[in-house]
């Protein structure tokens, strides 16, 4: 693919809000993934999930970002995607105070955004109310929150942005799907920039959902990414966004540059057995990445880093690094869920938020295998469905 | 690089299985409304919908695919099988990388969540059974497609709601210009579920009677279901194994209103720049374009811009408009792609199927509605609209094969991938 510019970020995480959060995690990745599983959670409540560890978005006011009105209704994810949408948009220099400073319009500026769950908070709000109650008695003013791509309208909305709006669903490599929906679309001409990524947030059902097929690792089991005697993973939440753009035209109008997309790829491999659904393929993970650095026109030794999905979930994060290692030779993986938590497409957000830092000079982490690199200039980000699917995407400096 | 046709076509619907007893249906005006019967509505105000029956799974699947998944991915499991015998295709001739399945829908496998939700809801957490709980993610509805051929490439799920067909089918054409693949299986699915069939009831936007698109007394939509799968290929390859193209894809055309996230733009405004750049990414002018297969939901405010939005493109211009929603009901995600296969066979025969139940003109709806019978037209090119909830505006241009200018669709010079 031709490269784009990356000219901004924004991110919500458990480890705090914007660009400089995720690079102060870097600084310290011990004592930010302790700090991300820490506090006290209102969702996974440890009265009533005495084991569950899960790292939630401490402490978020949607008041302090939103302002006191027309935001009653909005699920969480809206909230945090609205959020990580105006970060990106300041950041980029797009716009402030919720004003166009007049090099982009609402007109020129679209959305590729993805969750995996997204409704599924609301959709079991409405469900309690028409199986314990009446259907009659469901919320009319909540049901919008039901539809999948509800959450990326109300960004629009909020931040009026008039161009293509794209949600993609495609469990944990939505977002990395994303950069294939915008480079399309940009190609196209069919907007000139657009918020790519998305995000995703703790359910308590999401929670039971994994913790009854045995992929939560409860109490004192250890749940470790990467690592061969990890025991499950546990929850996070997040939502990232970066503001891409054709890079002639980011250049023209003095963005500055904070990192190129360079290549996508993507690949699917099924199960042998004809009744599995769920499926870790390491076959997939070479296909997904072999393309994405044939996309970037690069090879696997020009490649410093890898910020894998690695999640805590063994038969997954063994397939991916077997997978990986079916095409690098050394490289380094980098395991950054740990500071975050399994957070599917808001993960995968987070990745290509990370990678930027990383290229901008945070030093990669935590990495599983390898030694950190110095200095990066190119940076892998892979996502591993849970069906088989894996995509990767290709940054650089 | 260069043309994208459509060869093949299957579809689930509640006019029947398959593009010839579907589109026959169509054109004699049949409606496939009908009383609800996939759940209790008795304690809802509303009772009808656009409900497919007697779907058989396993006509269209072993009994070990039908068992892994939900109606909603079985629907198009079937739609994607028929559209491949369609175009005379083999499942050895859509294995491998270079098939993109790409699949628009706005709930996905809700009733499979519904289910869930239900043995969670009055039994408890162990009521819940770990080997369906996988059934449920969206993501499914292309892997699902994907297995069924042994395709091994791109597999994405575009949920933009009622728009949702036109986004994938746009969006496949897409990557097979850009020789990201060179044949893709697309198009969109949805089913009535009851929790969104009570939302819609809540919403007040259901019609107790008639869905009467552009009529001065329309009462609102009516839910449908269903699914069609596009067989999408390559000029190229099309060449190559001498298939018989049903049409061509043309430009198509997308944006968002930011305006509201269940209400039309008052103005149009994103509806309008979708049907220019339609228009416009196909080489055309609004004079070239023959006829349009409406969004025309049947509700108050969608049909009122709409027509506005075809007036202010068009002007004057008697421009046949139909809504085949009249018939088949509001299939969500599915409505648009459903719609396509109106479009296409439109093109092929020169016949637009009717907008039944039109009584009342409606002067806020100043569109030349094909009524209540089929019309005969030389039709060489038609839009597709699609407006949807959360201000999503997708149209896609379809064309009789070679009508359309060298470069359609194309990526702008110098950007392609």
């Amino acid at each position: 693919m031709r490269p784009l510019a990356i000219t901004g970020v924004g991110q919500v995480s458990p480890l705090g809000l914007g660009v400089e959060a995720l690079r102060e995690a870097f600084a310290d990745p011990e004592a930010a993934a302790k700090r991300a599983f820490e506090g006290e959670p209102e969702v996974l409540t440890r009265e009533k999930f005495p084991e569950a560890h899960s790292a939630e978005v401490w402490g978020f006011d949607p008041n302090a970002h939103l302002g006191d009105k027309g935001h009653r209704n909005f699920d969480r994810l809206t909230k945090y995607l609205i959020v990580a949408a105006k970060l990106a948009l300041e950041d980029a220099g797009v716009k402030k105070d919720g004003k166009f400073l007049g090099a982009l319009t609402p007109e020129q500026v679209g959305i590729c955004s993805s969750t995996a769950y997204g409704s599924l908070d609301s959709i079991t709000e409405l469900n309690l109310v028409a199986e314990l109650e009446d259907p009659r008695y469901i919320n009319p003013a909540r049901f919008p929150n039901t539809v999948i791509n509800a959450a990326a309208g109300y960004v629009s909305i909020w931040e009026d942005l008039r161009a293509p709006n794209a949600t993609i669903v495609d469990g944990n490599c939505g977002a990395l799907d994303a950069v294939l929906s915008c480079e399309t679309h940009l190609a196209h001409r069919r907007a000139d920039a657009f918020l790519v990524g998305g995000g995703d947030v703790i359910t308590e059902v999401l929670y039971l959902a994994l913790r009854r097929l045995g992929a939560i690792a409860g109490g004192s089991a250890k749940s470790a990414p990467g690592a061969r005697d990890s025991q499950g993973l546990h929850l996070g939440e997040g939502a990232a966004y970066l503001l891409v753009e054709r890079e002639a035209e980011a250049k023209a109008r003095g963005a500055r540059v904070r990192a190129r997309l360079r290549g996508y790829g993507t690949a699917f491999d099924p199960p042998k057995r004809q009744a599995r659904l769920l499926h870790a393929s390491s076959s997939a993970v070479a296909r997904a990445v072999r393309g994405a650095l044939s996309d970037a026109g690069i090879e696997a030794k020009d490649v410093d880093v890898v910020c894998s999905a690695a999640s805590g979930l063994r038969p997954f994060d063994g397939a991916e690094l077997s997978g990986l290692a079916e095409v690098f030779d050394g490289t380094a993986i980098a395991a950054p869920k740990a500071l975050w938590g399994e957070s599917f497409s808001g993960a995968a957000a987070l990745g290509m938020a990370s990678a930027v830092t990383w290229i901008e000079g945070a030093t990669p982490g935590p990495v599983v295998v390898g030694e950190a690199p110095s200095k990066v200039e190119t940076v892998v980000v892979t996502s591993v469905g849970y069906y088989g699917n894996v995509s990767a995407v290709v940054l650089s400096s | 690089m260069g043309r994208v046709f459509i060869t093949g076509m299957g579809v689930v619907s509640s006019l029947g299985f398959g593009r010839k007893p579907y589109w026959e249906a169509l054109v004699e005006g049949r409606s496939g409304i009908s009383e609800v019967s996939l759940f209790d509505t008795s304690n809802l105000p509303r009772n009808l919908g656009g409900e497919v029956k007697g779907f058989v799974a396993t006509d269209f699947m072993s009994e070990q695919e039908a068992r892994r998944m939900g109606r909603c991915s079985a629907f198009s499991v079937a739609a994607a099988r028929m559209a491949a015998e369609d175009a005379g295709l083999t499942e050895k001739d859509l294995a491998g990388e270079r098939t993109a399945v790409v699949v628009g829908t706005t709930m996905g496998e809700a009733n499979v969540l519904g289910e869930l939700q239900q043995a969670w809801i009055h039994e408890g957490t162990e009521a819940v059974r770990p080997a369906k709980l996988p059934r449920y993610g969206t993501t499914l509805l292309p892997i699902h497609v994907a297995r069924a051929f042994g395709a091994s490439g791109m597999v994405q799920t575009l949920p933009a709601a009622c728009a949702a067909g036109n986004y994938a089918i746009g969006f496949a054409a897409d990557q097979i210009r850009s020789g990201r693949a060179d044949v893709a299986i697309t198009g969109a699915v949805e089913i009535i579920e009851k929790l969104e069939y009570a939302g819609f009831v809540r919403l007040g936007a259901m019609s107790p009677d008639l869905c009467q698109p552009f009529d001065q007394n329309r009462k609102g939509l009516i839910l449908g279901e269903g699914s069609t799968m596009l067989i999408l290929e390559s000029e190229e390859r099309v060449v190559r194994r001498g298939a018989t193209p049903l049409a061509e894809v043309g430009g198509y055309g997308l944006a968002c209103d930011a305006h509201h996230i269940t209400r039309p733009h008052p103005e149009g405004e994103g509806s309008i720049s979708a049907m220019r750049q339609a228009i416009q990414s196909s080489g055309l002018t609004p004079d070239d374009v023959d006829h349009i297969n409406a969004h025309g939901t049947g509700t108050a405010a969608n049909d009122a811009i709409e027509a506005k939005v075809i007036r202010e493109i068009f002007g004057d211009r008697e421009l046949p408009v139909t809504s085949i929603k009249s018939m088949i009901g509001h299939c969500m995600g599915a409505s648009s792609a459903m719609e396509s296969v109106a479009c296409v066979m439109t093109l092929q025969t020169g016949i637009i199927p009717p907008t039944i139940n039109y009584e009342t003109p409606d002067p806020d709806c100043p569109v030349h509605v094909v009524a209540n019978e089929k019309r005969e037209a030389k039709v060489d090119v038609v839009l597709n609209n699609a407006l949807a909830f959360g201000g999503y505006d997708a149209v896609v241009c379809f064309a009789n094969p070679g009508r359309l200018p060298e470069g359609t669709g194309e990526a702008a010079e110098g950007e392609a991938s």
